[in-house]
């Protein structure tokens, strides 16, 4: 057992934790942020537990909670301040991004990271942007659509 | 009345943006393994590491003494103290043979993955650790996994107590009779001698599903009092609570089910009902404390999910005019070990042979399918219920007749395209209504044909290789009684529950369980229209046993044919008791009809000063109810059933363009257009979306996904590093356009859409790789269809 302070959506928890405890497992089951969801063997591919640590986008189920002592997390729950939504949020609700949702914090994860470093992506680099996180539902096109949109009305600063 | 400043339209039509997303946004959605009881414990499934093997022993003594763990079950516990999953509630009224299995695998396992028991810790680290303490002796034994060797005399049987491994087997078409069957494969022998063109291929298609993001997960809670109640990751949680009840021996009334709100995609795969949820419920029975399960990603692939699988021997006559004249096939269907309550694992390839005609006019038919026994996984319905392989067969060879005959493809499907319906196909399913060269000519009218073959041409001179395939599907819209009834032993009607409140709010019960379609903002669309109020003034319940009517489940595209018709139905007869008060406190006579419900009042349109809110004359029914007209009585809530007198389709066009680099076998699909009858469209934007996830499915399946057993049954693929599905960058744009019929049997002239739809990608797909590589004469017949396989093909043709 090993005691960490993470802190996550600005707020700062300190835990004691086995040491084999997967972060992932962490943010759902000790902090109860249910939002950061496991759709893949704890092997990376799915992307649902995507999550950003100190602002770059990981997958949470590859990382030990022991390992995220003293850093910062962001989880879906974190991204909107209050009851204002960040433009890719309200993109993904406008365009019918998402159907069961349950790949979709994750996707919001790694794309709000994407679009700070690209802010002007084409069709084709959302698409590649993209391919750490598996959606069933949607066959992605409405994902694309709130991606580019979501750029957009940022450069717009939206 | 909450403001709302498009309340003026019609909500029928509209590209509402969903009432389910702000939760799902945010990371407030609350799916199963989100759900926490005070107490709860953790089950992890011991599970065979042998496709076929004696159990000699399990013993769990060393797992009992681990750290945390309150309890292991074995398939012996299970056998004695539980039914078995062979219960009459979920049998087909089809003659198969059904084997007798338990919750977990009792004397033998019968594939990789079989449950053999459950471990139960305080904390689902430990559950994990003490199932690997669990010991089990097994003693080998052949296995089964050819499914035409297995019918050999002298094959080892995968359940021991039946004669044989022929599962099921069925003919489709020429009567009811052995002479009429032998007259009728008589008469289709005759139009084969006699035709002009005749095309026999063997198409075999791999097991490969639909897979969604959420894992299966099931949540069971006990109370003395109350009863059980389980929280399942279910498509059909009322046929589950029945199924608890005759499984476990608790009355019916004390088993609640609830589908969580927030499912994680179904697409089939939800709607059966599972062994592993029996024997966490008796779990938490036994222990008196709630017990969850959540299903790994592993055993998910390992155990579920696996569909398509079968082997199509197809053959098609034709005049050399082009008009199709008849179809013969032999269908194969490996089954695994047919442990699946609802579906056994044969009704799928049983629905596929049945809809295996699609929406050609041909004039005789000779089909028949074997389902067949063998030691692997069951089984499991995924959208394109077991239609997918033979879909991929017809449209297959539609093309290759074509080409015999040096047609376009495209011209030739519309020249055999049913031309008007209602029509009854050659295996007897009945198609209602639409208009199929309608669809086909929108699709068309967008393709330019003329135009791409000199695309065309001038790539192929420049070394580059572009093929357009075409496909078409004629689809299920909900799945009617007739059907159901045979199918499934349950039946096809829709029902809703409409209550409005004191306030004006209204709020839907349906017994139906999405998991992602939409169904909160689809229905409030089609309540707001009919009493004209806002979406936002709806609240709707499904997927609770507790609170909804029964419903057979979402499965088959029942929302938009059945579901969606009783709402409106039940909505139709509130609004007819809210005008007769009305009325009557106005003092005039006027039926429902004069009345118009807009903009949150109700208007006498003879005398539009005449009118009152809706909210107010639901206040006025509900809380105040004297005064009212003689015979009539205070509340407003009704529920409603809705079945159309026959069954309903809808239908579909898709074109696509592929681009091919001989070298190395790689290819790119470019361009995906579809043309849609969807009826009457209650939310265009969601409509698109359940296509595109359709076709991108369907694309996935064709291209990545493969369920791959090893010679000794182990299967090799349940991880998605081996089971690999369509990524963003994987998969084209598709442009989704509508040339759409109203269905004249549903109140609102919708249909229900969605669940068929990935079946006509993949002959598409493969259409248009045959067309790019013309000039090699290459064809394919089997799938999965990828770059290495091509690049076979191209070598073996001496094109590379």
């Amino acid at each position: 057992m090993k005691t960490i302070r993470v802190t996550i959506n600005r707020e700062r928890y300190e835990e004691t934790v086995p040491e084999r405890m997967l972060l992932v497992d962490f943010i759902r089951e000790k902090c109860g942020l249910t939002g950061t969801h496991v759709a893949c063997t704890y092997e990376g591919v799915c992307g649902a537990c995507t999550v950003q640590l100190d602002g770059e986008a990981i997958k949470s189920c590859m990382m030990l909670a022991v390992q995220a002592d003293g850093h910062a997390v962001t989880t879906v729950e974190g991204l909107a301040s209050g009851t204002e939504l960040t433009p890719l949020q309200q993109a993904f609700k406008a365009h019918h991004g998402l159907q069961c949702g349950f790949c979709t914090p994750g996707i919001l994860m790694n794309m709000s990271e994407f679009l700070e470093k690209n802010p002007d992506p084409t069709d084709e680099e959302i698409r590649h942007g993209l391919v750490g996180n598996l959606c069933r539902c949607t066959g992605y096109v409405h994902i694309v659509d709130a991606v580019r949109a979501a750029a957009a009305q940022m450069r717009r600063g939206g | 009345m909450s403001a709302n400043p498009d309340n003026q339209k019609s909500w029928m039509g509209t590209r509402l943006p969903r009432k389910e997303d702000l939760r799902l946004i945010t990371g407030q959605g609350k799916y199963v393994a989100d759900i926490v009881l005070p107490g709860m414990l953790h089950a992890v499934f011991v599970r065979s590491d042998y496709a076929h093997a004696r159990l000699v022993s399990v013993d769990v003594s060393a797992a009992l003494e681990a750290p945390g763990v309150v309890a292991v079950i074995t398939g012996e516990e299970m056998k004695t103290q539980c039914r078995s999953l062979r219960q009459p509630v979920l049998l087909p009224n089809l003659p198969a043979k059904y084997p007798t299995y338990y919750g977990l695998a009792v004397d033998k396992v019968k594939f990789h993955g079989d449950p053999v028991a459950m471990v139960i810790a305080r904390d689902k680290y430990q559950a994990v650790d003490a199932a690997e303490l669990v010991v089990v002796d097994y003693e080998e034994l052949p296995v089964v996994l050819d499914p035409e060797a297995a019918l050999a005399p002298d094959s080892p049987r995968v359940h021991e107590e039946e004669a044989d491994n022929l599962m099921f087997e069925m003919t489709f078409t020429g009567g009811a009779t052995d002479e009429d069957r032998a007259k009728n494969a008589a008469e289709v022998e005759r139009i084969f001698q006699s035709a002009d063109v005749v095309v026999k291929e063997r198409f075999r298609v791999h097991r490969t599903g639909t897979t969604p993001m959420e894992t299966r997960g099931v949540l069971a809670d006990w109370s003395a009092s109350d009863g059980l109640t389980v929280y399942n990751t279910t498509q059909r949680p009322h046929i589950d609570r029945l199924a608890f009840a005759d499984i476990l021996d608790i009355p019916a009334e004390k088993v609640r089910v609830i589908a969580p709100r927030d499912m994680g995609g179904g697409f089939g795969l939800k709607a059966p009902f599972y062994r592993e949820s029996v024997v966490v419920a008796y779990a938490c029975r036994k222990l008196g404390r709630p017990v969850r399960w959540i299903e790994s990603r592993y055993e998910s692939l390992m155990n579920i999910g696996q569909e398509r699988g079968q082997i199509n021997t197809l053959e098609v006559a034709a005049s050399k005019e082009g008009k199709l004249l008849a179809l013969r096939n032999r269908g194969i269907a490996d089954v695994g070990t047919g442990q699946i309550g609802v579906y056994w694992g044969f009704v799928m390839p049983f629905l596929g042979a049945v809809e295996m005609p699609n929406a050609y006019t041909w004039e005789a038919g000779d089909t028949d399918l074997r389902v067949i026994f063998t030691n692997k996984a069951c089984l499991t319905p995924s959208r394109a219920f077991g239609h997918f392989p033979t879909r991929f067969a017809v449209e297959r060879a539609v093309d290759i007749v074509a080409r015999k005959i040096g047609m376009e493809p495209s011209d030739l499907r519309r020249r055999n395209l049913v031309p008007r319906l209602p029509y009854t196909s050659v295996t007897g399913e009945y198609y209602d209504s639409g208009d199929f060269l309608k669809v086909w000519d929108n699709l068309m009218s967008q393709v330019d044909l003329p135009g791409f073959r000199r695309e065309q041409a001038e790539a192929r001179a420049q070394g580059k290789y572009l093929g357009i395939g075409f496909g078409c599907g004629v689809e299920l819209s909900g799945v009617a009684s007739e059907l159901m009834v045979p199918m499934e032993n349950q039946p096809g009607y829709g029902a809703a529950t409409v209550r409005i409140d004191p306030r004006g709010k209204v709020f839907i019960m349906g017994g139906d369980a999405p998991g992602g379609q939409g169904h909160e903002t689809t229905i409030s669309q089609i309540v707001a229209a009919t009493f004209g109020i806002s979406p936002e003034d709806t609240i709707i319940t499904t997927g609770d046993t507790g609170t909804t009517p029964f419903g057979s489940g979402t499965i088959g595209a029942r929302m938009g044919s059945y579901f969606a018709s009783a709402v409106r139905k039940a909505c139709d007869e509130l609004r007819e008791k809210m005008t007769h008060v009305l009325a009557h406190d106005l003092g005039i006579r006027a039926t429902m009809e004069e009345f118009a419900f807009t903009d949150g009042e109700i208007v006498y349109q003879r005398d539009p000063s005449k009118r009152k809110g809706f909210r107010e004359i639901a206040e006025r029914i509900v809380m105040f109810p004297i005064n009212l007209p003689e015979g009539e009585v205070g509340g407003l809530e009704t529920t409603a059933f809705f079945e159309a007198a026959k069954p309903m389709i809808c239908f579909n066009a898709d074109a696509c363009v592929v681009e091919v680099e001989l070298a190395t076998g790689q290819f790119k699909v470019l361009r995906w257009l579809t043309s849609e009858d969807v009826g009457n469209v209650i939310n265009p934007m969601i409509v698109d979306g359940q296509m595109h996830g359709a076709i991108v499915q369907g694309l996935s399946n064709a291209i990545f996904e493969e369920f791959i057993y090893n010679d000794q049954g182990q299967q090799m693929t349940a991880d998605f590093e081996h089971y690999k599905l369509a990524t963003a960058a994987d998969m084209p744009d598709i442009k989704v356009t509508y040339a759409s019929t109203p269905c004249p049997h549903t109140p609102l002239g919708t249909r229900g859409i969605g669940e068929g739809r990935p079946s006509a990608v993949p002959g598409a797909l493969c259409n248009a790789l045959v067309d790019a590589l013309v000039p090699f004469g290459i064809e394919i017949t089997e799938l999965p269809i990828r770059p290495s396989v091509l690049w076979q093909k191209l070598k073996a043709a001496g094109a590379v």
